[in-house]
């Protein structure tokens, strides 16, 4: 490892209104290293890659790259020193094709000095070859799965000629089959002599890829690690400041034939899935699980009414419900983690007082007005069952963690009492304490009678958490397992 | 404690527009000795009644991250029908019921349009404004009505105490009670949710649409109200009632800090401090014997002025956060 040094960041210190977030963090990336960061949502993370990015500031330390000190002041600085991010929410034009995309700014000209549409798809397909990556560079980006523009983002940055690719959780909405390319792509960054910074909650994928791992804790280094050297449950200590027992919960033991909950009787929602049958019963917590495409986050919409059914029957509780629709449902005491956080599970400018009374805001109404009194200590009361780490009560929601936000968004569904509890997707983004956290609140419910239906395609997760696992293909319920009797690899080939 | 650290706050949102405002307090008076006035007050409130009703409505609707340029033809159309019926003889009462009733239909419009039928908000309300300033031209062929009814009159001319003119406070109470609403009522906080995250707001058991019905049809009526308050103060319905109406109610809403690029985001009393601003800027002009020609070139200026001085105020705030 003499590999030389890229980028020193040195005693970075960072305050936002007198809270110290970073607090003389250190952090080095060697050339051709794939070197992860890692900590628990508000560890400073994110905040220590603005400050790379030129987005925020530091109140001092320095930053060298190449043994020269800099100062990136906005995000072009950024850029101009090889330095390029790939950001979760990805930024591709969706109506433009691939080869554009990847060129986006610099496309090719040709003599007279117009786009040259042909030239720019030849230096795409050339590049993709490169990469062995199989994609028409004439395809349209909005037709391509979220794992192919992904994919597109990282090679924008390669044509920008970036030294140093900066990837915020790529690997969170990949299925194992998109993963193993995803790695096999950084595999080959690595050998061109690209450096790479990883940001990842997911332990395995961080084991997997890191030349060196560092952990941040409340703003402070706390540990740095070298392949080889460590074991995921020291990542995992430094993270958390304590070793968390990995909590296999013992699935409930539920005797068949008990009443149902939810029926599915043949239910289709049109091009998404078909025929899907379903019996869940009262109190239990079950899993759905099927790769990218095969109708988990469909079925869950159809069911709160959010998708509009061509054929087939919901039976809740014994009650047929022939047109489902959100508040309906809600009425119903069913209520619908969405899996979209950002774009469907909170508003964000509003606080965590209104933000988890949203759907119950009538229950406070006295006479014309609401009840602030009465709203703010139910809001206290969920936020501090649920953990929430928080300035105050008035803080918008917007401000707050990744793991935090979701569990403002449960902290809402939870507070209209469900009977009937639908996630999709409930720990993406979400650091692992949060998600142990979120796990004890569900099974929590599931105690006091909420029925609990998670659609995750983590399959850790499912096996954790439920008692029963049904497993969705194309768009078809294949089948039901018991997770006592089947491991992960098992579930994955049923799936696949 | 709790409670002035949030007045703090609060406060620190309008600081800038609660700056210029100060500021033409303590300028004006040295460059003209009748700024303070009383009458000249009460006539700067007067003189803002129109354009300050219609941005209430304005502001719902901006909030609800929406549009509404048809409040001018809309205005103009229910009034004009308004005033005739009450040149033909029908009680003012009544024909005012009437003419809001029309407002009510034309907000459901612009609201069927933009909830149901999912066109966006320009372009709904383009359309409606075209018919509506289409109609109103129809019944009034270019023509200015005058001479309505002395009872009617006082709704825009008369004086409380003397001194304080009724559509002064007319507008104060609707500024009050609209904050009031956008505060503290269930449909108030539900405007605030479907502008700030429409899919959430669905998803938590809002019915978005009767919110969209409600706002745009709020709209229609504070717009109308501001009219027939106009036609009574001046006893004269002329055919170019409301010209620009929409652009200046926009305006006011603007500068009072109201987001028209996301939704969820602006407050009534910010609105109410954009009116008056932009009252402050004319009467400041007249005062100061600025030909009309110029006032509308330096009113523009202004308000850029004031519109980047806040843009620049939030951007260092979104930065530091």
């Amino acid at each position: 490892m003499d590999n030389k040094t890229i980028i020193n960041m040195r005693d970075i210190v960072m305050s936002f209104s007198g809270n110290r977030v970073l607090d003389g963090v250190h952090f080095t990336l060697r050339e051709g290293e794939v070197h992860s960061l890692m900590g628990a949502n508000g560890a400073g993370k994110s905040t220590l890659i603005k400050i790379l990015n030129g987005i925020h500031h530091p109140v001092s330390g320095s930053i060298e790259i190449d043994g020269v000190p800099v100062r990136i002041r906005e995000p072009k600085d950024a850029e101009r020193h090889g330095l390029a991010f790939v950001h979760q929410e990805l930024n591709v034009c969706r109506d433009m094709t691939v080869a554009e995309n990847m060129y986006i700014g610099n496309w090719a000209r040709d003599a007279m000095g117009l786009y040259d549409r042909r030239k720019t798809a030849q230096n795409a397909a050339h590049l993709l070859e490169m990469m062995g990556i199989d994609l028409d560079p004439y395809v349209t980006v909005r037709n391509l799965r979220t794992a192919e523009k992904q994919i597109i983002e990282i090679l924008k940055t390669l044509t920008r000629n970036a030294r140093v690719i900066i990837l915020d959780e790529p690997t969170s909405s990949l299925n194992e089959k998109e993963k193993e390319n995803f790695f096999d792509i950084i595999a080959k960054l690595k050998h061109q002599g690209v450096s790479i910074i990883f940001i990842s909650h997911f332990l395995e994928d961080v084991m997997q890829l890191s030349d060196r791992v560092t952990v941040l804790k409340d703003g402070l280094n706390n540990g740095i690690f070298t392949r080889g050297s460590f074991a995921k449950e020291d990542l995992v200590t430094a993270m958390m400041g304590r070793s968390v027992e990995n909590t296999v919960y013992r699935p409930l033991d539920l005797t068949e034939g008990g009443p149902l909950a939810l029926e599915l009787q043949h239910l289709s929602v049109e091009r998404k899935f078909s025929d899907v049958d379903m019996r869940i019963q009262v109190g239990d917590i079950v899993g759905v699980c099927g790769l990218l495409g095969a109708g988990k986050t469909e079925i869950a919409r159809a069911i709160f009414g959010m998708e509009s059914i061509t054929s087939g029957k919901i039976i809740l509780f014994g009650e047929e419900i022939s047109q489902p629709r959100p508040d309906r449902m809600l009425a119903k005491r069913v209520t619908l983690l969405t899996e979209e956080r950002k774009l469907e599970g909170f508003v964000p400018l509003l606080s965590i007082r209104e933000n988890t009374t949203l759907s119950i805001l009538k229950h406070f109404r006295r006479r014309v007005t609401i009840n602030l009194d009465a709203q703010r200590k139910r809001a206290e009361e969920l936020a501090a069952s649920m953990h929430i780490k928080m300035a105050d009560i008035e803080q918008p929601v917007g401000s707050l963690s990744g793991g935090n936000q979701q569990k403002v968004v449960i902290a809402k569904c939870l507070a209209s009492l469900p009977r009937l509890f639908l996630l999709d997707e409930p720990t993406r983004g979400v650091d692992v304490l949060a998600k142990l956290e979120i796990y004890k609140i569900l099974r929590k419910a599931a105690e006091e009678g909420t029925t609990v239906v998670i659609f995750s395609s983590e399959l850790e997760e499912l096996l954790a958490n439920c008692s029963k696992i049904i497993i969705l293909k194309k768009g078809r319920a294949v089948g039901m397992v018991d997770s006592n009797q089947v491991t992960k690899n098992e579930l994955m080939a049923m799936i696949g | 404690m709790q409670s002035i650290y949030r007045m703090r706050r609060r406060l620190a949102d309008d600081a800038m527009r609660l700056a210029i405002v100060a500021a033409f307090f303590i300028f004006m008076p040295i460059a003209s000795p009748y700024f303070l006035n009383m009458k000249n007050m009460m006539n700067i409130l007067q003189n803002i009644s129109l354009q300050g009703i219609t941005a209430i409505g304005m502001t719902m609707v901006i909030i609800t991250g929406g549009i509404d340029i048809s409040v001018g033809g809309v205005m103009a159309f229910c009034v004009w029908v308004s005033a005739s019926l009450m040149k033909s003889g029908m009680p003012w009462g009544f024909a005012i019921l009437i003419c809001l009733g029309i407002a009510a239909v034309c907000g459901s419009v612009n609201a069927f349009s933009i909830g149901v039928m999912k066109i966006p908000p320009m372009i709904a309300t383009l359309a409606m404004m075209n018919m509506t300033r289409g109609l109103q031209t129809v019944i009034s062929r270019g023509t200015t009505l005058t001479g309505l009814p002395d009872s009617f009159q006082f709704i825009g001319q008369g004086m409380v105490f003397g001194v304080i003119p009724l559509p002064a406070i007319i507008i104060v109470v609707l500024y009050l009670l609209a904050s009031w609403f956008m505060k503290r009522t269930v449909m108030g906080r539900n405007i605030y949710a479907v502008g700030g995250n429409p899919e959430a707001a669905r998803v938590a058991g809002i019915k978005n649409r009767r919110v969209l019905f409600f706002t745009y049809i709020a709209c229609s009526m504070f717009a109308t109200i501001a009219g027939i308050i106009f036609i009574s103060r001046t006893n004269s319905a002329p055919a170019t009632l409301g010209t620009n109406l929409e652009m200046r109610a926009i305006m006011a809403a603007v500068i009072g800090g109201t987001s028209v690029t996301f939704g969820g985001k602006g407050k009534i009393f910010g609105t109410f401090l954009g009116v008056v601003i932009v009252g402050l800027i004319t009467n400041g002009l007249d005062l100061m014997g600025v030909s009309a020609y110029y006032q509308q070139f330096i009113q523009g200026v202004l308000v850029l002025t004031v519109v980047m001085l806040e843009a620049i105020r939030s951007n260092h705030a979104a930065r530091k956060h």
